[in-house]
């Protein structure tokens, strides 16, 4: 297998303008600036094979998204080697253009005035496609996504499912071989996602393409990457298979219970109890010890259940539990 | 190859701006409005109309105001949107396109600015027609006056692209807009013709950039004459050089010291 990707001991200082609080303080900082280095991708190495997901996780402000701006050569490393697809994306960055695509789930490319059409077109241009081959590549991936009936509608009248459906294909037309996809499920609803990550699983199948894919949502990553990548303060606290991080770690389910009657206590044994209100209870649950099915099971037969939903516990627990047993 | 998406931008850019027609329209009518001010105060000065103020008839004076106030306002916000992309962090988008950033800021806001430059001359026009008359331009040299107003609104483009590449660096470049608005207004000679500065004024003003955005334009529009024609083209080329030249430099520092703000 061909390595697509290769990083290594990639870091990236930003030099932060330190202000005191105040007035005071903004007067101090513009005769005295005071700079303090900060490592937002500190030493970080990794390889990434052809046709591979791999998914970067990690808390706000952890690194995922600088790492992912060197290797589109939109940020310079302070320090480290990137080579992807065998361009150094900072020097190479038009030609490395136009084999790789993007989508940020919070900075959209579409035209906001215009059909989506219109930006496929103009993408069609910028990316030098032959017209015939850009029929056909935009046929197939506007019938893949079941987007032919608002193609021509102005972008913002568009849902937002609708909005990165279109988004990503903006981002396929001219066939990258690597795809960025940096948080593109953000406030999607659960069957919009669902669909979002069927099509991104269908992509990598059908077209050999490898995706780097960024997210918040554990579940996102966990459906789609084989391979998970964790970073924390910069730094790589965990490189590995997603598999080993949910039977390792993600060990914990959580329950949050709503009944239709005041209950002082729910009567479940060997839970953890969360929160106890006067109808909301939430539980946590050991499934290697209990499975979660045994557990709802016995709150049914026990409780009128107004509403109930399970949780992973959040992505910062889990960092913080790696850092627990590596100590 | 490589033009085609330039142009295609181009394009598309204008198709977009149909949707604030409305706020094209309202301000060439504002800038409308100055013009019958300034009409009414260079009639003030002129007393009766027959006089000359440094070899300019009222007539003249008026229609050269015309000129510039439609080259100089037909840029469209390229500092403010440089910055927004800055600002949210949606550069990234740009940049990673195949596409040179600057060339394909100047392809998108091309149409829009020459379509507010015919729509502010038109309403210009119009008023100054209606309350002070007509004035003798040669409709063979119209293509050429044509010219220099396109060559004038490239310079100005590049003049405010430069700051715009201060932004990467500087995050907010409005004071360095503000200023150089108002070099482009006095030094440029977009209010008053470089004629009635004072002798060294004038002088030093007519070399700088800024009087090629706004005043040999606006003089050879009034009152044209072959040497200055090639002269003012010649110097206008001149400075779309030095300023490609200057955007490529400064571009290469100012990319690697970008920093992308948000998530």
């Amino acid at each position: 297998m061909t390595k697509v990707i290769k990083v290594t001991n990639l870091t990236k200082k930003f030099e932060a303008k330190q202000k005191e609080a105040g007035l005071k303080g903004s007067l101090k900082s513009i005769f005295k600036p005071q700079y303090k280095s900060l490592k937002a991708v500190n030493e970080v190495s990794f390889n990434v094979k052809k046709g591979e997901m791999i998914g970067f996780i990690g808390p706000n402000g952890a690194g995922k998204s600088t790492a992912i701006k060197m290797m589109t050569g939109i940020l310079f490393p302070s320090e480290g080697k990137i080579s992807v697809l065998g361009h150094n994306p900072q020097i190479e960055r038009k030609k490395l253009a136009f084999k790789i695509g993007s989508v940020f789930g919070q900075k959209p490319q579409l035209w906001y005035h215009l059909p989506a059409i219109d930006t496929f077109n103009l993408f069609a241009k910028i990316y030098e496609l032959d017209d015939q081959d850009y029929k056909k590549r935009l046929k197939r991936l506007t019938e893949m996504f079941e987007v032919e009936s608002f193609l021509k509608q102005p972008v913002r009248k568009l849902s937002l499912g609708q909005r990165m459906r279109c988004e990503l294909i903006a981002s396929l037309l001219h066939k990258p071989k690597v795809i960025f996809l940096d948080e593109p499920t953000i406030g999607l609803d659960i069957v919009v996602k669902k669909k979002m990550r069927e099509l991104i699983r269908k992509l990598n199948k059908e077209e050999g393409i490898t995706v780097i894919l960024t997210s918040h949502d554990m579940e996102d990553v966990e459906s789609l990457c084989k391979r998970l990548i964790i970073i924390n303060h910069g730094k790589i606290v965990y490189d590995g298979s997603t598999k080993k991080i949910r039977n390792d770690y993600l060990t914990k389910k959580r329950i949050i219970v709503v009944l239709n009657e005041k209950v002082d206590n729910l009567g479940i044994k060997n839970v953890k109890l969360l929160y106890r209100g006067a109808y909301k209870h939430a539980i946590e649950v050991d499934t290697t010890k209990y499975p979660v099915r045994e557990v709802i099971k016995k709150i049914l037969s026990k409780h009128k259940v107004n509403d109930i939903t399970i949780h992973d516990p959040p992505i910062e627990e889990i960092i913080e539990q790696i850092f627990k047993k590596e100590v | 190859m490589g033009f085609n998406k330039y142009y295609e931008v181009g394009k598309i850019s204008l198709s977009n701006s149909f949707v604030y027609i409305i706020d094209f329209l309202a301000k060439s009518l504002f800038i409308g409005l100055i013009i019958f001010i300034f009409i009414n105060l260079w009639k003030v000065v002129y007393g009766d109309s027959t006089s000359l103020i440094d070899g300019f008839t009222i007539n003249m004076m008026v229609w050269y105001l015309v000129m510039t106030e439609s080259i100089v306002t037909s840029q469209g916000p390229l500092l403010e949107e440089i910055g927004d992309e800055i600002r949210s962090g949606n550069i990234a988008q740009s940049l990673n396109k195949p596409y040179n950033f600057i060339v394909f800021k100047y392809a998108a806001g091309f149409g829009n600015t020459f379509l507010r430059f015919m729509l502010t001359f038109t309403i210009g026009a119009i008023i100054t027609l209606i309350f002070v008359g007509g004035i003798e331009v040669q409709l063979a040299h119209l293509p050429l006056l044509l010219l220099t107003v396109l060559l004038a609104l490239t310079i100005n483009f590049l003049m405010i692209a430069l700051l715009g590449i201060f932004t990467f660096w500087l995050e907010d470049a409005r004071a360095l807009h503000f200023i150089y608005q108002k070099f482009v207004f006095v030094l440029g000679g977009m209010l008053l013709p470089l004629e009635l500065f004072p002798q060294w004024l004038g002088d030093f003003s007519r070399v700088l950039p800024f009087s090629y955005v706004a005043y040999h334009p606006a003089k050879l529009w009034v009152m044209f004459n072959w040497p200055d024609f090639v002269n003012v083209i010649m110097n206008q080329l001149f400075w779309i050089m030095i300023f490609i030249i200057a955007i490529a430099l400064v571009y290469r520092i100012c990319i690697e010291k970008i920093s992308i703000n948000g998530g």
